[in-house]
């Protein structure tokens, strides 16, 4: 065998020793009620903003706490705890992706991701949806998102 | 119905140059291939003619197309879909070009024409082998015109024009009904995503999709060599060009980087993101194949690799087209494109397959006439290492796109994985060992001569820069205070001597140049590029590992048994909240919320922070500054939101970084607490909830016998104190007017308490103080901040290696040139 060979070979085993490795960090997409079963399993949820209940932010009392509840597709809901501030845009997201564990009754989130349609200007339904609005309210420029400061 | 004010002759032009670009590139990609084909020489020549002219008909349509687009961008006419959806008229001229690049259809059009400038080059360098490159790059303007097509084939819309009309596109909008519409309802485009209005989103996207474009040169010269069964005179061609892809598309990305660290909110310049991997990826691949390339031109050895890697690139460019742009990638990147959706899906699928399959083809066909050798190489040749290290390239390439396209593997297999909770740990733990081990590589090799080294030159040579080497990475880790334990210690240990491999690298081929190249620095490029590479693995392991956190935040709500699962306590808590006015301690600052500044036209308001610095033990020599972080105020219908742009202070050693996570909401200033009055005079204290309150002073003047009243007829003035609970005292000066019968209130206001104080007349005639504590008066803001050390060795390094990535292709551009002269 030639020295090549065996250096190929070692290439390839390296890529299944990395790939096999980076099989044990990979977790799951799941829906709530499955983050419940797994409690304290780190997954990914898929969910939406529950609008009807509370979001509690108060950056003067603690800048590091934001509560809201979360709605899967499912139907399922559970309250979410963020240590960190509240996201840009978060009470306008169609859609978040939220990284964390379910803790008892809580879903402690690491991290969110957020699909807001302002982000999606592109996404032809959203162009839709700001067109209606737009005959809804003829008098100002509303298509226009930015307002002045205060 | 007649719509007024429309401009609908320049989009007709526009559609029209975008199909002249199709017809022109299909035209060109046949007479290339008849060239290429034909046996007698004359015919060659004649199609070749006609090739050229149907090329610069297709170079002549993607600038007038880009023209078309950018006046229609420029004059604000909003009834064109792309002009409405990406800019608006407050938006700044220099961010023009950037509308360009938001949008899908005008990447296509930059990338379209980078090859079309290319294509040029090409025409006039390329001499026997312009026909066959030239096949398959007008083949690849083939793809990117049809991208802009916009045709319907029955029920499928083939590639987007950038010339559509808004009503064309929503007929069923109410809007359209009104003749009138541009005047009443169109006014206005939906503007620029603010995080592209930026300096670095108007030159990174050119300079990355000149990249991405240049990698189909060689690319092209491949495929060509495997044609034209000449497996050795297209690398000779190649080379140059792959060294001008990689200078370029390296710089590129790290652009990228730069506009990711100075502008995105995820706090550095790398995240592991699948938009930035899938710009990389290319560039690994590519570096792998300009390594065998050179094994090639001095040993003969490595051809099928060369073949191998040059092909792979391209298609790796195409491959992370498909994951940004078609949304595969959707819930795990921070900026993929999504929207277009299945047309553009099966489009693109439909470009790599083709540009997949031509090569395979011709391999298969051609591959007996390959040139092997069959003499194996020594373990102490140059070839043998450099070999190995091309294959470590393309071993880390698979790594990190094989985890980038989790989503699409998900997609296909129906599963549902997701990379874990530290993303950055999973790519980090390998490519530190990928980076070790070709730092060192990198250092050693090049004292290492082609087929075999005498062991007493190779000794004799690298000594003295291993002790060097050795020396001065002993001390970066001794006094770098490099102490990085988020991933324990043996990560710690990795970085450490992976720093040594930068290190090594760096002065190993800085001595090369010494010791061997001194007579002849003009081919000295590689080693300059090492060189970079080198700061580069210096700059990233040094800026990271000693990334600081200022704005730590302790005095948060922790919740009990919240752990991650290496049982260390969470991330601290990254956000500060700052009272307008009050000094805060953050890490050995003290920062204060100044104040801040809008400015109307866009939107943008300017928070000035002040900075001190409070060791004591430098007294006399307290540094202090200020940092404006911005914001784009954005109206939504649930309140106006904020999109951050951090503000820097930059040292030549360090950068400090602020950003606004959230500010008092100007929306919800809903004052519902009101005026606790009392008769007051002289000496009256009174409490509130944080202190209280003394009437210092009151003074009664009316204009008959005061002269300095010209403008009310009568004034209770008062100076009011307040004393806080935590010590600091605040005076007020509240007023009471009356003119012309009318009285008005000049109320004062203690920001950091709250307070809102007045002074009235009351029923009976006695003074009052009006005391209101509201939370509208109160201005705060959240930050956080970071600190990165040495970034601008990182910044210094890419610089150093696209100037080495010239020098090569300069000095390889000479070598070819006196080869056919």
């Amino acid at each position: 065998m030639k020295k090549f060979h065996i250096v190929i070979l070692g290439a390839i085993a390296i890529i299944i020793a990395g790939l096999l490795t980076m099989m044990k960090d990979l977790t799951t997409y799941d829906s709530i009620a499955s983050a419940k079963q797994k409690d304290g399993k780190f997954v990914h949820l898929i969910a939406k903003l529950d609008k009807t209940k509370p979001i509690e932010y108060d950056p003067i009392k603690d800048p590091n706490y934001l509560s809201f509840y979360a709605l899967d597709s499912l139907g399922n809901g559970t309250k979410v705890v963020y240590l960190n501030s509240k996201p840009t845009e978060f009470e306008h997201s169609e859609r978040i992706v939220l990284k964390g564990k379910m803790q008892g009754d809580v879903f402690a989130c690491k991290e969110i991701l957020l699909k807001c349609p302002s982000k999606y200007k592109d996404d032809p339904a959203q162009q839709k949806k700001d067109l209606e609005q737009t005959s809804a309210e003829p008098t100002a420029q509303p298509v226009s998102k930015v307002e002045k400061s205060y | 119905m007649p719509y007024e004010g429309e401009h609908l002759l320049i989009g007709q032009v526009g559609h029209f140059f975008a199909l002249l670009a199709l017809v022109a590139s299909i035209a060109a990609s046949f007479a290339y291939y008849k060239s290429t084909v034909v046996i007698s020489e004359v015919d060659s020549l004649r199609w070749r003619k006609f090739a050229r002219t149907a090329f610069i008909l297709d170079v002549v349509s993607v600038l007038a197309l880009f023209l078309i687009l950018y006046l229609i961008i420029y004059n604000h006419y909003f009834e064109y879909k792309y002009a409405h959806q990406h800019s608006k008229r407050s938006l700044d001229v220099q961010y023009l070009l950037s509308c360009f690049w938001e949008g899908q259809e005008g990447s296509f059009m930059l990338w379209s024409f980078w090859n079309a400038v290319i294509g040029l080059v090409v025409i006039r360098t390329a001499k026997k082998w312009e026909a066959p490159v030239m096949t398959f790059l007008s083949l690849a303007q083939i793809f990117l015109a049809s991208f802009l097509m916009g045709i319907y084939f029955f029920d499928v819309r083939i590639g987007t024009s950038p010339f559509v009309l808004m009503r064309n596109e929503f007929p069923d909008a109410p809007v359209f009904q009104d003749p009138q519409y541009l005047f009443k309802y169109l006014t206005d485009g939906n503007g620029l995503n603010v995080l592209l209005q930026n300096y670095w989103m108007v030159i990174h996207p050119p300079v990355l999709f000149l990249g991405f474009s240049s990698t189909l040169v060689p690319f092209s010269f491949a495929i060509a060599g495997l044609w034209k069964k000449d497996h050795k005179g297209w690398i000779q061609q190649a080379l140059p060009w792959s060294l001008f892809s990689a200078g370029i598309l390296g710089l590129g990305i790290m652009m990228g980087a730069a506009w990711a660290y100075e502008s995105l909110t995820f706090g550095g310049y790398w995240a592991w993101d699948p938009v930035e991997n899938a710009s990389m990826v290319p560039w690994l691949v590519l570096v792998a194949g300009i390594h065998t390339m050179l094994i090639f031109k001095h040993t003969g050895h490595s051809v099928k690799a060369s073949y191998f890697f040059l092909v792979l690139s391209f298609l790796l460019v195409l491959y992370s087209t498909f994951l940004t742009r078609t949304g595969v990638l959707g819930d795990t990147s921070v900026h993929s494109f999504t929207g277009e959706g299945k047309s553009l899906y099966w489009h693109l699928i439909l470009m790599m397959i083709t540009f997949a399959v031509i090569p395979l083809v011709l391999y298969i066909r051609n591959r007996k006439g390959i040139p092997v050798i069959v003499k194996e190489e020594s373990m102490q040749s140059r070839e043998f290492w450099m070999f190995v290290g091309s294959l470590l390239f393309f071993v880390s390439a698979v790594y990190i796109i094989v985890l980038t396209s989790l989503p699409f593997i998900n997609a296909i297999f129906g599963t549902n994985w997701a990379i874990g909770q530290d993303v950055e740990y999973v790519y980090n733990r390998v490519m530190i060992l990928v980076a070790f081990v070709l730092g060192m590589l990198t250092a050693i090799t090049q004292y290492l001569k082609y087929k075999d080294t005498p062991r007493k030159y190779f000794l004799g040579k690298i000594l003295k820069p291993t002790i060097i080497a050795l020396v001065l990475s002993l001390l970066i880790s001794y006094f770098g205070n490099i102490s990085y334990d988020k991933n324990g210690l043996g990560f710690l240990v990795a970085i450490h001597i992976t720093l040594w491999a930068g290190v090594y690298t760096v002065i190993a081929n800085g001595g090369y140049i010494w010791q061997v190249l001194r007579k002849n620095l003009k081919a000295a490029g590689a080693s300059v590029s090492h060189i970079g590479f080198g700061l580069m693995l210096i700059g990233i392991l040094i800026s990271s590992a000693n990334k600081e956190l200022i704005s730590v935040n302790r005095t948060g709500i922790a919740i009990p048994g919240l752990k991650d699962v290496k049982g260390k306590d969470e991330n601290p808590l990254e956000n500060i909240t700052l009272i307008h006015g009050v000094p805060t301690p953050m890490g050995k600052y003290t920062v204060t919320y100044v104040g801040d500044s809008s400015v109307a036209k866009n939107n943008k308001v300017f928070f000035k922070l002040n900075f001190e610095e409070t060791d004591t033990a430098v007294l006399g020599k307290r540094e202090s500054f200020q940092v404006t972080p911005n914001a784009f105020l954005m109206k939504e219908e649930s309140g106006t939101q904020l999109s951050s742009n951090p503000g820097s202070k930059h040292y030549l050693t360090r950068d400090i970084f602020v950003y606004i996570t959230s500010w008092l909401n100007p929306d919800k200033i809903t004052d519902t607490s009101t005026f606790r009055r009392t008769a007051v005079k002289v000496g009256d204290t009174i409490f509130y909830s944080n202190g209280f309150i003394v009437v210092q002073r009151m003074l009664a003047a009316n204009k008959n016998d005061n002269k300095d009243l010209p403008v009310v007829d009568s004034a209770w003035l008062s100076d009011v104190k307040v004393f806080a609970k935590d010590g600091r005292e605040f005076t007020v000066q509240p007023a009471f007017l009356i003119k012309d019968n009318q009285p008005s209130i000049k109320a004062d206001t203690v920001m950091s308490q709250s307070l809102i104080i007045k002074l009235e007349r009351g029923a009976s005639g006695n003074m009052e103080l009006g005391v209101k504590e509201s939370a509208s008066v109160m201005r705060y803001i959240t930050l956080k901040a970071y600190k990165f050390p040495y970034i601008n060795v990182l910044w210094l390094g890419t610089i150093v290696m696209f100037i080495g990535f010239m020098m090569s292709m300069v000095y390889r551009l000479r070598k070819t040139l006196f080869a056919v002269s």
